[in-house]
């Protein structure tokens, strides 16, 4: 419960710290949200011509490609202390030691160290995509799909926040932010807003197997779109994404905490 | 009396593996896969004790081991080897107990949060460190009037003059009422009004609270201002830990006597003394005052011209200590009972 108020006050502090910045911040925001929202229309625009992929019409991917455009804007939100590209400088000019010294959680002090509000403007982007799929695909809601709907995106949020932990954990041992997280991180969330069975049987089995993000977006979608599975996985399914972030956060933490441990006895 | 040390440190050690960087050609290219190692003994083999209370000032020439200590000490490091102890904690273990006891101020970090006025970072440190009400009015009531803080505490950090975010920091460490507190060159580029502040700053923390404090600086003026024991360390080992008077004592080096004779003549070679330099109407001689009290100086300088003006000129403590970085002087002098360096030296 302390931790939590912490937590809340710290969030308060960047809030205030940037409304210190008002100006820059509602052009911040409504540029994201322009740009992100031009990239999608110009995607749109080429579907048009084809009229769908794989089976896919252009609601569907924008049931798709919204969710996973809105959770990835408010998990950016949630964990940007945690943003590889933030994390690794910030741990060579030496301000992780501060947070070493203040009697409160470090993970807790990271997640309160930096709130960047101007994701607000994707997550809306994102929102008016989702909401424009789910009218335009047509979508039949069920009691079962309205329940589900809120865990998978809190499920999205985390299994997404985990790859953020582990991309900084790494940069205690490279120093530097390194390339190749941002490739999974960026590269996996980008992916995710494509139906999985259009990529070559390779990509989907790393997908599946490896970083199982196949059960965070696509087989959910398929039971939200009531879409047949053409790769005949079992009927849970769509329903791992708790489980899945679960495990993936839980492990991320792992690596967290033997990261912190390797800083302490190396130092940066 | 005895008292209960508040830091014991005994045959600490910290060693770090540095990749070997090749300069150029295949090396360079092979290196890139694979990696060879050396180690650097950043801190070997230091042993000392700290009273609480007590205001020490920890030097040595960058590369010392200085801030590997401090890191060790505060629980930022683990070290390879030796034993630890402070204010009964084992700092990289409980570390979120431990460090309620500390208070620390780097002189090149911020801590304020950088857009927030200075008193919304009090805030902050007030609940994550729970401080009591009453207790943290008091303080900030204290800190406003010695530090004189109510001119910007309504600002953001990013609008602070260096000296007053020193100030700021200053404040915001010891608000908690820290038992031992770190201070990272709390002067480094500050003009001197600002400086003699902080030091009074620092003396007050110091007496009135009893606080254990450690200093590390590059200015010494500093440490005569503030320090009566001084550790100075070395390529990661105690080169000296004791009073600063004894280590002044010991090492000065040669003082100068300048005098103006009142009318011209020769300049006067004294007995057991190099010949004097001239520098405009003053002659100078330089002496060891240990070998040659002054007093007998002017004796015999008396007898034999008429003294129109005379100055003495003692070295720099600075000069003193590069002295005994360069020669690496003393390694011990005991002088502290309850070093352990200096008891179980073996």
């Amino acid at each position: 419960m302390y931790t939590f108020s912490i937590y809340l006050r710290l969030l308060r502090a960047q809030l205030r710290s940037q409304f210190q910045y008002r100006a820059s911040f509602w052009l911040d925001v409504f540029t994201t949200a322009v740009f992100s929202g031009v990239y999608f229309l110009s995607f749109a625009l080429l579907l048009e011509r084809f009229g769908q992929i794989d089976g896919w019409r252009l609601g569907e991917i924008a049931f798709l490609a919204g969710m996973t455009e809105l959770t990835f804007a408010l998990m950016d939100l949630i964990f940007s202390g945690f943003d590889p590209d933030f994390f690794a400088p910030n741990v060579q000019m030496g301000r992780l030691d501060q947070i070493f010294l203040r009697p409160v959680s470090i993970t807790v002090q990271l997640l309160g160290s930096r709130l960047v509000l101007r994701r607000l403007g994707r997550a809306l982007e994102g929102l008016v995509i989702l909401l424009f799929g789910i009218f335009a695909s047509g979508m039949h809601w069920t009691l079962a799909k309205v329940l589900y709907l809120p865990i998978l995106m809190v499920s999205q949020i985390f299994c997404m926040g985990a790859l953020f932990i582990a991309g900084s954990t790494i940069t205690f041992w490279t120093v530097q932010r390194v390339e190749a997280v941002n490739i999974v991180t960026y590269g996996g969330v980008e992916m995710m807003s494509y139906p999985m069975s259009i990529y070559p049987a390779w990509i989907r089995r790393f997908f599946t197997y490896v970083l199982p993000f196949i059960f965070m977006n696509y087989y959910p979608a398929l039971f939200f779109l009531d879409k047949p599975d053409p790769l005949n996985m079992p009927a849970f399914a769509p329903f791992l994404a708790p489980f899945v972030a679960a495990i993936l956060f839980w492990l991320a933490l792992r690596f967290w905490r033997f990261g912190l441990n390797h800083y302490q006895s190396t130092g940066s | 009396m005895m008292t209960e040390p508040i830091i014991r440190v005994a045959n600490l050690a910290k060693l770090f593996k540095v990749p070997i960087r090749e300069k150029r050609g295949l090396a360079a290219v092979r290196s890139f896969f694979y990696r060879r190692f050396r180690t650097v003994r950043a801190v070997d083999d230091v042993s000392f004790s700290l009273e609480p209370g007590e205001l020490v000032g920890y030097l040595g020439p960058n590369g010392a081991g200085k801030s590997t200590t401090i890191k060790m000490l505060t629980g930022l490091l683990v070290p390879t080897s030796g034993q630890l102890t402070v204010a009964g904690f084992t700092p990289w273990k409980q570390r979120s107990a431990y460090v309620a006891n500390l208070g620390a101020v780097f002189g090149q970090r911020v801590t304020l949060w950088w857009d927030l006025p200075v008193i919304d970072s009090y805030e902050l440190i007030r609940a994550m460190y729970r401080i009591p009400a009453d207790r943290y009015n008091q303080n900030l009531k204290t800190f406003r009037d010695l530090l004189e803080l109510d001119e910007f505490i309504q600002s953001p950090v990013r609008s602070l003059s260096l000296g007053q975010r020193m100030r700021a920091e200053l404040c915001a460490a010891l608000l908690h009422d820290p038992r031992l507190v770190f201070l990272d060159e709390p002067t480094i580029g500050l003009d001197v009004v600002a400086k003699e502040r902080i030091r009074q700053f620092i003396q007050h923390i110091h007496r009135q609270r009893g606080a254990t404090i450690i200093l590390t600086t590059h200015d010494l003026a500093d440490v005569e201002r503030l320090c009566s024991r001084v550790i100075i360390l070395d390529v990661g080992r105690i080169l000296y830990d004791g009073e600063l008077s004894r280590l002044v004592q010991r090492f000065e080096g040669a003082h100068e006597l300048r005098i103006s004779a009142a009318e011209d003549g020769p300049a006067l070679v004294l007995p057991g003394l190099p010949p004097p330099r001239r520098d405009g109407r003053f002659l100078i001689y330089s002496f060891d005052p240990r070998q040659t009290p002054v007093a007998a100086l002017l004796q015999q300088l008396n007898s034999h011209v008429t003294v129109a003006d005379l100055e003495v000129h003692r070295p720099p403590l600075e000069d003193t200590i590069r002295r005994i970085y360069e020669q690496r002087l003393l390694l011990d002098d005991g002088s502290h009972p309850d070093s352990p360096a200096g008891v179980e030296k073996r």
